[in-house]
């Protein structure tokens, strides 16, 4: 096991248990509870228990088959890890996730410490997402144990990206590799993550996101030929791609408010090919067709509604949808029909450009030149002394010299019903 | 209550209900990472400090419906990723329709108040029109790095009004609330010729705030 104690405080018990075996976190959380904490926070650990269905037992008696008879094929393990359930739970997960994608832990590569990872440039990017990635964590988890895991997981974005330094960090990467932290252990997930970082999502590390925006464009061929009343309703609203960003830059882990769904998703993608993500993308819009309809032809209402997934969304039909999506339009046949869109898209967006700069040559109308309207006694260096009092202060006289200014064209002692 | 009135609040559901009938604005908040766009467009939209704001990725969006001058007036929040990478083959998205720009910075750091040039150059590049832009330092709570005179005289050079406030401190709600209110007067009478009673409408949003009694803003309204 790689030691990277320094980093999670050494000298706590309770972090030495989880850096030694980090994988048993969520099962045996037990572990975990240390001396110092009387209660048993043992419930509060787990993301959601959910009773095992007789489908899901008979589902992990055959995984767990497969996994005692030692010399199963990569496409056995593909084929559990898609159809009905995929890897049932945890346990299995972190078994199976690594034979997914033949990934090997080697304990002999030593993780850099937190203070060489500190000069790396996107360093802090990282830890303001990891800072806020709080949602991600099961609730209720001890502060401390919290702490030491983001700290892990700063650890693993870094070293990725610095064993690699043309792959970008990007907002969504820390999503990712939560996921596999917390079922796999830090050891493990790196190794994960040093593999889909060169092949999955190696187009959304590249500098720019021209390609990832480029790849999000498939949602609408495949939309085209599956549901056209829903295509053009979409098309004719010009939702664009955006909504489903997060959804490819995250494997959805950013948008599902399920621990389970979000693992359920991943064992899915890790043994699908990359672009799978859209598939699954088209099959969860198709799936709530009538959800936009009903909101109307508007791209900030349809935009919204997608972005937000509902909790109780039957995802196990989803996921089969997608695979016949998959197979029925594999990329390949969408090609041509991506590259004549973005085509199209570009151009639109050459004719905005000489529209803008048609603007920008034209003198600018000033806004409000609000300084001008402000009483020359409020100097506002006072600020300090008087702390927020006086910001609330300044600001509601901005507001209000503000209102008067613009609303009455400028004619600031104008009395009365004002036009513009 | 009589047949009419009946029939009135009958026909203002029905307009409730039917979206496109709401005059509906587009804002767009932009700004470094971190500085707290989500938390003042959740505190704006949901009255509350959100405790575990994430990082956003590529647009959140956010609504509220505000009474303004007995008209209901819808604010869309696109509340943008800070991330540089993003915005550089997505921004064009932010941007289309937009009506008014909202341009963040933290108060208590350097870096985010001198990319504000960053910032004002991609409105400039991807705005159809000359949007209302205005500038707002966030964190008020904490210490500041950056005093309200360098950004009153940044916001000045550029035609912006500046605003500070905290998205954290529930006393300075009204303050977010004033920020987008302003906006939402601003953007609702850009157009149109309506004898609006704006000092009147203005003071009625301060005295409705308790936390504000006291006596600097008392005597700038009368002076
Ligand atoms: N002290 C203080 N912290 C804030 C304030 N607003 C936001 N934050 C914190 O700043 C961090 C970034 O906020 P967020 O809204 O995610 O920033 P964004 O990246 O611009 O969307 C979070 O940890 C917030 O809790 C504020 O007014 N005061
Ligand atoms: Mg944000």
């Amino acid at each position: 096991m790689e030691s990277n104690s320094e980093i999670i405080n050494a000298d706590d018990e309770t972090s030495s248990t989880l850096n030694d075996d980090s994988s048993k976190l969520y099962t045996n959380s037990a572990e975990f509870i240390s001396s110092e904490e009387n209660e048993d926070t043992r419930s509060e650990l787990k993301f959601d228990p959910v009773l095992e269905s007789e489908e899901e037992k008979s589902k992990r008696l055959e995984i767990e088959e497969a996994l005692k008879d030692g010399d199963s094929a990569l496409e056995t393990w593909r084929r559990l890890a898609l159809g009905k359930y995929g890897l049932v739970n945890d346990d299995l997960r972190r078994q199976v996730w690594p034979l997914l994608l033949n990934v090997d832990p080697d304990p002999s590569e030593k993780a850099p410490l937190l203070a060489e990872l500190s000069q790396h440039s996107e360093y802090s990017q990282v830890v303001l997402d990891v800072n806020r990635s709080l949602k991600r964590f099961p609730p209720g988890i001890p502060y401390k144990q919290r702490v030491a895991l983001q700290d892990q997981l700063t650890v693993l974005i870094l070293r990725v990206i610095m064993k690699y330094p043309h792959l970008r960090y990007y907002q969504g990467y820390h999503d990712v590799a939560i996921t596999f932290l917390l079922v796999v252990g830090e050891t493990v997930a790196f190794r994960i993550m040093e593999r889909l970082s060169t092949d999955h999502l190696r187009e959304c590390m590249e500098p720019t996101m021209e390609k990832t925006s480029y790849t999000l464009t498939y949602i609408y061929p495949i939309l085209q030929r599956e549901d056209k009343d829903l295509y053009e309703f979409m098309d004719s609203a010009t939702v664009g791609t955006m909504f489903a960003l997060p959804w490819y830059l995250t494997w959805f882990g950013h948008s599902l408010n399920q621990y389970r769904d979000v693992v359920r998703l991943y064992d899915y993608f890790l043994a699908s090919p990359p672009l799978m993500p859209l598939y699954v993308a088209a099959s969860l819009v198709i799936d709530r067709r009538q959800d936009v309809f009903d909101v109307g032809c508007d791209m900030a209402s349809i935009h919204c509604l997608l972005s937000q997934i509902p909790d109780n969304l039957d995802f196990e039909s989803i996921l089969q949808r997608a695979s016949n999506l998959y197979k029925k339009y594999p990329p390949s046949k969408l090609e041509k029909d991506v590259k004549n869109r973005v085509q199209k898209e570009l151009e639109q967006r050459r004719k905005d450009e000489q529209r803008i700069r048609r603007r920008l040559d034209k003198n600018r109308a000033a806004w409000v030149k609000m300084r001008h309207y402000l009483p020359n006694w409020l100097l506002l260096h006072y600020r300090n002394k008087y702390g927020l009092l006086f910001a609330t202060a300044t600001l509601l006289v901005g507001l209000y010299a503000y209102l008067r200014a613009t609303e009455t064209g400028f004619s600031l002692f104008k009395q009365g019903p004002w036009n513009i | 209550m009589s047949t009419t009135q009946i029939q009135q609040q009958e026909l203002k559901k029905v307009v409730d209900t039917i979206p496109n009938r709401i005059k509906t604005f587009k804002i767009i908040v932009v700004g470094d990472s971190n500085v707290g766009k989500t938390s003042l467009t959740y505190r704006f939209c949901e009255s509350k400090f959100i405790q575990t704001s994430e990082a956003t990725i590529g647009v959140d969006f956010r609504e509220r419906t505000l009474h303004i001058d007995d008209e209901d007036i819808k604010l869309q929040l696109w509340d943008t990723a800070g991330q540089e990478r993003f915005r550089k083959s997505m921004v064009q998205h932010f941007y289309r329709n937009v009506h008014a720009v909202v341009i963040v910075y933290d108060v208590t750091n350097r870096a985010s108040f001198d990319s504000l040039v960053y910032w004002l150059d991609e409105c400039d590049r991807n705005c159809f029109t000359n949007v209302p832009r205005i500038l707002v330092g966030n964190k008020c709570d904490e210490k500041l790095e950056i005093n309200t005179n360098m950004a009153q005289r940044f916001a000045d050079q550029h035609n912006m009004p500046l605003f500070e406030t905290s998205a954290r401190l529930d006393s300075e709600c009204d303050n977010v609330e004033a920020i987008f209110l302003t906006l939402a007067h601003k953007l609702k009478n850009q157009k149109q010729l309506i004898p609006v009673d704006v000092v009147g409408q203005t003071q009625r949003l301060i005295r409705a705030n308790p936390v504000n009694d006291n006596s600097s803003w008392n005597c700038c309204l009368r002076s």
